[in-house]
């Protein structure tokens, strides 16, 4: 089981915060339950694989296409913020009511789906539960930044050596390369001399045989 | 103290009415062993060279051996010749790499026939002589990069895979303030850049200075304006490159064109 919780601002009451839990397995797209809570009361609803067909099919939407708009209006959160409607109809105040959400586009809007919401009869339940979750999925992340940082430490350590080692490497051939080539300088300025010096001794030897 | 070798078995005459004088044994093969088996080849031996010591035998240097040296009157063998003769059974003719000293008729001979270094004049040479002569030779300068970038050039070596960047003085941006050699930036890809310049042939500078031929920048580019502000006032203007030039030079095993990783 998967669950989101995200902050939502509804149409009708921009002012007041409401946290919107989405719970799906898998994906999104075989169905998914809601709870929906202003901090005091809570509300619930669940929608089925066949109501999202069929909220596609009425919409002549692709059912892929669909899911994942769904998924960018009920689980993105902060980025979709402002490119989504919330809205609640009905009596919210004492039964059940309807949860909406919308497309925001450039004129006008369209609908995406709307699901009834049952009122939750003991909401400090669900606030604990949401709560909860909040904890565990902070406690995940916690150990998980843990072991990035140690991971990443590693590797940065690792790369620190090779680098060491990769410079000795280096040097020791650009030695190497400067030593050999040293030497071979030498041994063939030797062989040079040589050649010199027959050539002396030739042009010496034809000196006297051209005065003769 | 001589030895007494009545006793010894004769062998062989490999060695028949030469002298030797054995100085010092080796690590595996003990002085009086060495002068033993000689005896065996029907050579005789002396503890003092006289006027008839065909040469002194040394398998480890020591004091006696330098005053040996020093009067310059005898040729001062190592003990591996003696193994040799040994070992084949037959006088092996010196080598360079046998003598310890020569006397001044010895070096005559071998000046003919061998450079200062011991490497023949007429006769070809392999990897392992060639490596033998390198040994020996005391004199270990580095040779400057310049002169290995002429060298190579005058050879045609210069369009060997790992001289890609010969005769390249390169800057690689990696310092924090422009040559500010204290400030370098670790762990970057750009340090890992300036190691491959180095292992293909270039000469990595730590200073922006006059004959400069390339600035290698990296993601940051933050000091190329600086650069090109200081490359006004230079007489060789140098390439400001990016370091894809640099891995893609190596990758490809022959420099590319800057002007592609110009910045």
């Amino acid at each position: 089981m998967e669950k989101t919780l995200n902050r939502i601002r509804l149409v009708s009451d921009p002012e007041e915060t409401y946290y919107l839990q989405v719970s799906w397995e898998k994906d999104l797209g075989t169905g998914f339950g809601i709870i929906l809570s202003d901090g005091q009361c809570a509300w619930t609803g669940k929608v089925s694989e066949a109501e999202i067909s069929r909220e596609a099919a009425d919409m002549e939407m692709n059912r892929e296409k669909y899911v994942e708009e769904l998924k960018k209006a009920l689980i993105t959160g902060e980025e979709s913020a402002g490119k989504y409607n919330f809205a609640i109809s009905g009596d919210e105040e004492n039964t059940d009511c309807c949860f909406s959400y919308e497309r925001n586009l450039k004129d006008g809007s369209f609908r995406l789906g709307s699901l009834k919401l049952q009122k939750v009869l003991s909401p400090a339940e669900v606030m604990k539960e949401l709560i909860g979750c909040c904890l565990d999925r902070l406690q995940r992340l916690q150990a998980k930044k843990e072991h990035l940082q140690k991971e990443n430490a590693r590797l940065f350590s690792d790369c620190r050596d090779v680098e060491k080692r990769l410079e000795k490497c280096v040097q020791a051939k650009e030695e190497l390369e400067a030593d050999l080539y040293n030497r071979f300088v030498l041994v063939l300025n030797e062989k040079k001399a040589k050649i010199r010096n027959l050539q002396k001794l030739l042009n010496e030897a034809k000196e006297p045989a051209a005065d003769a | 103290r001589a030895p007494d070798l009545s006793s010894v078995n004769k062998v062989s005459s490999v060695f028949e009415d030469v002298e030797f004088c054995v100085m010092t044994g080796t690590a595996k093969c003990s002085k009086s062993e060495l002068e033993s088996r000689i005896a065996e080849c029907g050579g005789s031996v002396v503890q003092n060279p006289g006027p008839d010591t065909y040469c002194v035998i040394v398998g480890a240097e020591n004091v006696r051996v330098k005053n040996i040296i020093a009067s310059n009157k005898y040729d001062v063998v190592r003990a591996e010749w003696l193994l040799q003769c040994f070992q084949t059974k037959m006088l092996v003719p010196w080598q360079p790499a046998f003598m310890i000293h020569m006397s001044p008729d010895t070096k005559e001979h071998f000046a003919r026939e061998y450079d200062c270094y011991g490497d023949s004049y007429t006769a070809d040479t392999d990897v392992a002589q060639l490596k033998e002569v390198f040994s020996r030779m005391k004199d270990n300068k580095l040779m400057p990069l310049d002169m290995i970038a002429e060298l190579e050039e005058r050879y045609s070596w210069n369009s060997c895979q790992l001289s890609i960047f010969r005769g390249n003085t390169i800057y690689v941006d990696c310092y924090a303030v422009v040559n500010e050699p204290r400030t370098k930036i670790h762990g970057t890809t750009l340090s890992i850049r300036a190691l491959e310049l180095r292992f293909y042939g270039a000469k990595v500078v730590s200073h922006l200075e006059e004959g400069v031929s390339h600035v290698v920048i990296g993601e940051d580019q933050s000091r190329v304006k600086e650069m090109k502000t200081l490359r006004r006032t230079f007489g060789r203007k140098f390439k400001i490159v990016s370091e894809l030039w640099v891995t893609q030079s190596v990758e490809e095993g022959v420099p590319q064109n800057e002007n592609q990783y110009l910045i």
